[in-house]
């Protein structure tokens, strides 16, 4: 039975992981570029939220907040990484410059935050703290519930849109071929910040979804979350939607049981581990195909 | 003129790949532009359509300045280039990469349009919802060649497209560009492959180094000496 409640756990904080995992996947199939920025964007939409309301902002608004915050930010960097190093030095996907570029964000991001808002981990309203119910035995929260299915609601609604609208084909249609994409008449100066939007998006929702399990924030919390996030997304395969939601299930349901078995001190070895066997019988993870980045919605 | 370019200049870097080359093509008129490997064909279209950067004293398309319309938007202008090397879309079904050829349109007769297009060819009709990848060759190029059509151009490049067929195939794309025509396409018409090239269109030129050579109609042409040196001098 408490293996069980374990397990529900696992894919319940695994929901968070999806969405980060999917924020970077997005990024390496579609621009073919790690973005070092999502778990800034991530602590930015829990550190905002919960600054907001510290001056007496109702929680509901300040997470909507949090979340739009990670979304401009997203912009930001898409103006002054991508598209800059891409106007500069011609085809940025081809370089290493918006890899480095964000994770000079990743830094400048947090330590904004560590300024404005210092370092202590801060207690976030939790408005649903007696909102469990039972099944059977079973203790299922709310909040935990809600960002599971939250999660695979958007996740399933971003995949559907890769599939069946304009904007998604075009999206497709840059990741494998951005020339024949123009030739199309996709605009894609137009079409790239789309992605970053999304990307915000993401990680934001994750972050505000974060913030409502454990009612605490601080200025790195982003950096735990994407680094399983990150190992999520290589044992699903890289640049591959429904390998991220797999990886990132996974995951957590690896992080609570290792927990449950070995204690919380550990609880890295287990995930990094199996990442690890996974790369040498599966180099291309589960869902992977052979060559990294391209077209692979 | 529909289309008309003069003294347009490519530049990569030192490579001068094309240079001071002035081309027109009438409402209705099928033009082709021959030379060997590396005389700066591709480029010519690429420029004309606006993925790589050109200068130029004249550059207008259908009464528009080309200079003022980024590539996208001469797409939906009517301009529109058939790449070499076809570049259909692989990831995507057939019947998604002719829902990409029609991306610039906002009108409501894009799936008659669709339906035309499997008319014409059952062979794409039969596999519209497989992926592009299992394609054969000259169903790759029919693929490239419909979803150019759908953007409903007035004017579409072609960039060495019997690239790489076998000679029915060949035979079978030349009749399809004079039956475009015939319905009121214009077309300009990349070839190394001279002879059918010359049996399709009404005038030629011929790009050595970046430059035109000579111009004229096929006759012309054929009875000239810069045609053959155009190839044995390059090649
Ligand atoms: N993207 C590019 N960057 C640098 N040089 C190029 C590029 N594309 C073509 N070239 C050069 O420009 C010249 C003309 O090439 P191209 O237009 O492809 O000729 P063609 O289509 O007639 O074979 C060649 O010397 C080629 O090497
Ligand atoms: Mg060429």
């Amino acid at each position: 039975m408490l293996l069980v409640q374990q397990l529900i756990s696992g894919l319940m904080i695994g929901g968070i992981y999806v969405m980060v995992a999917v924020a970077f996947t997005l990024t390496i199939g579609m621009l073919n570029f790690l973005n070092f920025t999502i778990p800034a964007l991530f602590m930015l939409a829990g550190m905002v939220a919960w600054g907001l309301t510290t001056v007496g902002i109702h929680w509901a608004i300040a997470l909507l907040g949090g979340v739009a915050t990670a979304t401009i930010a997203s912009l930001i960097v898409e103006r002054f990484t991508y598209r800059y190093m891409r106007v500069r030095y011609g085809d940025a996907t081809e370089h290493a410059l918006p890899l480095v570029s964000s994770l000079g964000f990743l830094i400048v991001f947090e330590h904004l935050v560590l300024i404005v808002l210092g370092s202590e981990i801060q207690r976030f309203p939790n408005p649903f703290s007696s909102a469990d119910f039972y099944i059977g035995g079973l203790i299922i929260g709310i909040p935990q519930l809600a960002s599971l299915v939250l999660a695979l609601l958007i996740v399933w609604g971003l995949s559907t849109m890769l599939k069946r609208s304009r904007v998604g084909r075009a999206l497709r249609s840059i990741a494998e071929n951005p020339d024949a994409s123009t030739l199309m008449g996709v605009n894609v100066n137009f079409i790239v910040p789309v992605v970053f939007i999304i990307t915000g998006l993401m990680a934001g929702i994750a972050g505000m979804l974060f913030t409502l399990n454990y009612a605490a924030v601080n200025a790195y919390m982003g950096d735990e979350v994407a680094a399983k996030a990150i190992a999520g997304m290589v044992i699903g395969g890289l640049g591959n939607i429904w390998g991220a939601i797999a990886g990132g299930l996974i995951v957590g349901v690896t992080e609570v049981l290792a927990i449950h078995f070995f204690g919380a001190d550990i609880v890295k070895i287990p995930i990094w581990g199996l990442l690890l066997v996974l790369l040498i019988i599966r180099p291309s993870g589960l869902f992977g195909h052979t060559a990294i980045g391209k077209g692979k919605f | 003129m529909l289309l008309e370019v003069e003294a347009l200049n490519v530049r990569y870097g030192r490579n001068h790949a094309v240079r001071d080359v002035s081309l027109s093509v009438a409402e209705g008129e099928i033009v082709t532009v021959l030379g060997a490997n590396g005389a700066g064909k591709s480029s010519l279209l690429k420029a004309i359509q606006g993925t790589v950067s050109s200068s130029s004293k004249v550059a207008r398309f259908s009464g528009n300045d080309l200079l003022s319309l980024s590539s996208h938007k001469r797409v939906s202008s009517g301009l529109v280039l058939v790449p070499e090397g076809r570049q259909i879309f692989v990831s995507m079904t057939v019947h998604e990469n002719l829902l990409m050829g029609a991306y610039c349109r906002r009108d409501t007769e894009v799936a008659a349009d669709i339906e035309g297009v499997y008319g014409r060819f059952p062979n794409l009709a039969q596999r519209r919802d497989l992926p592009a990848s299992v394609l054969s060759g000259g169903e790759q190029q029919m693929l490239a060649i419909s979803r150019a059509l759908l953007a409903r151009p007035t004017l579409m490049m072609l960039d060495e497209p019997s690239l790489g067929l076998s000679p029915i195939l060949v035979n079978q794309l030349f009749d399809l560009i004079t039956s475009l025509n015939r319905e009121g396409l214009s077309i300009l018409l990349v070839e190394q492959n001279t002879h059918k090239a010359l049996q399709t269109a009404a005038r030629g030129y011929v790009l050595e180094l970046g430059r035109v050579v000579v111009e004229g109609t096929p006759e012309q042409l054929r009875s000239g000496e810069q045609l053959e040196a155009a190839y044995l001098g390059a090649g």
